[in-house]
This record gives C-alpha cells, structure tokens and sequence, in this order.
C-alpha cells in the first residue's frame, strides 16, 4: 500500500505557537516527569514520603527549582492538551471562548498555589 | 456533535495509529486530572499541614496504590508516545505513513510495556508488603 504526503501551509498564529508548545514542552516533560516518577513513586514510594521527607527534600534549592518547572511545564502542557481535546467537541465560537477562560482560571489558581507552595514551605519546628 | 458521534467517528476510522491518538489523549486526560488533584494535596503540606497526612494516608491505600501503578502505565505511554510523534512532526515527517505508523506504535506499546512490567512489580511490591498496616 502506497501513501501520498503533502506538505501544507500553515497559518502562524496562537494555535500555531500552541501546536508547537506541546512538542517543545513535552521534550522538557519527558525528562522532568519520568525522573520525579522513577524516584517518588517506584523508588521511594508513598509509604515513605511524609511531612519529614517533603522538609528533607525542600530543603535546599535544586528540587524546589526542578518541582517548580515540572509544575510550570506539565501543568501547562495539560490544561493547553485539555483544551485542545475539549474544543473538538465545542464547536460555538462563544463556547470555545468560554472554554478557555475557564482553563485559563484553573490553570493560573494551580499553577500560583503550587508555587507557593514550593518556595514558601518551611519545615515544621520540632 | 455529541460525543458519542465523535467517538464513533473515532472508532470508524480503525487503525493503529488512530488508536495511538486516542490512548494519548486519554492517558494524557488521566494524568492532568490526577496532576490537579496532586499539585492541591501537595499544597496542603503548606497550607494545612494536618490534612497532608490525610491525604498521603488515603495514597497509602491499596486502591490507590493500584491507580498509581496504571498512572505509571500512562506516564510511561503519553510520553513514548509524545516523543514518537514529536519525532515525526518536527524532526523528520516523511515518516507520516502508514507502514511506518503502524509499525512504530507496536514498537511505542513493546518499550512501555518492557519499562512498566518491573516498576509495576516494584510498587505492587510495595503495595504487598503494607496489606493490614
């Protein structure tokens, strides 16, 4: 069986940029994902993390900073995924816009939460 | 459009590679909602401290420590899968055929499944040797 490609082109623009957001991004991803899940979930796993091991961790800079751009990058690249699957099944020029400003909310409330809680955590006294 | 049109329209047009399509838009669906729920329980530690143990009390559970291994399997697959298509989009399209298609999912599910396996055994492992406390 033959197949015929084509190139085409196409229009630069927010989807554009959006379009190749997801592949720039997700090379980031890849790598800041699978070394947080190798060592929080199969290496150390959940019955040994606790408020103890989040101050050991946290204590200095390097992981608040990895946790703060696998936050940025991921969490972004999900919402920006979330839109793009939802808008094939929203197809109101008005329906789309509110789609996006809802996700634009969520994204902005996680995003500012999860950031503060990485960079003002202190461990508990005692 | 409903989404059970759609989803037919998805189930129609059969092969490999749209099934590729599908799953990463699942498994990717899948992660952000769990991603959510962990960045907000992960905040907790700072904001309420005591509903942190809470919350790493209820992951500690079997059925979570279940839905965790699938997580896994979905991390695993989004980013194989994410990194095949970023190959082929950005680096080198003349790969957009169907043969080529076809065959580098099956190879996509082969490595996730060759890197699932031992992590799965892992936590499984783990999960096993808290039964009962």
């Amino acid at each position: 069986m033959t197949t015929q490609t084509k190139r085409v082109e196409v229009p630069q623009g927010w989807e554009a940029f959006a379009w190749k957001w997801m592949r720039y991004s997700g090379v980031l991803i890849f790598i800041l994902a699978w070394i947080h899940v190798l060592i929080q979930d199969i290496l150390v796993g959940v019955y040994q993390i606790d408020t103890s091991y989040v101050a050991a961790r946290w204590n200095g800079g390097f992981w608040r900073v990895y946790d703060f751009l696998l936050l940025f990058f991921a969490f972004s690249h999900g919402m920006n995924g979330t839109r793009q699957v939802l808008a094939d099944y929203i197809h109101s020029e008005g329906g789309r816009r509110a789609l996006n400003w809802i996700l634009l909310i969520l994204w902005a409330i996680v995003v500012v939460v999860g950031t503060i809680t990485i960079f003002a955590f202190t461990p508990p006294a005692g | 459009m409903s989404f059970k049109t759609a989803s037919e329209g998805y189930v129609r047009y059969q092969g490999l590679g749209n099934w590729a399509f599908v799953l990463h838009r699942l498994t990717g669906l899948g992660v952000i909602l769990f991603l959510i729920i962990h960045v907000l329980d992960t905040a907790a530690v700072y904001f309420i401290p005591s509903l942190y143990v809470d919350a790493v009390a209820l992951y500690r559970s079997p059925v979570f420590g279940l839905g965790e291994i699938l997580l896994v399997l979905s991390i695993i697959y989004h980013g194989l899968n994410g990194l095949r298509v970023i190959y082929f989009d950005m680096i080198n399209p003349d790969m957009w055929t169907i043969e080529i298609n076809r065959k580098s999912v099956i190879w996509t599910w082969v490595i996730t499944l060759v890197l699932w396996l031992p992590a799965a055994v892992v936590m499984g492992s783990h999960i096993l040797e808290h039964l009962g406390g």
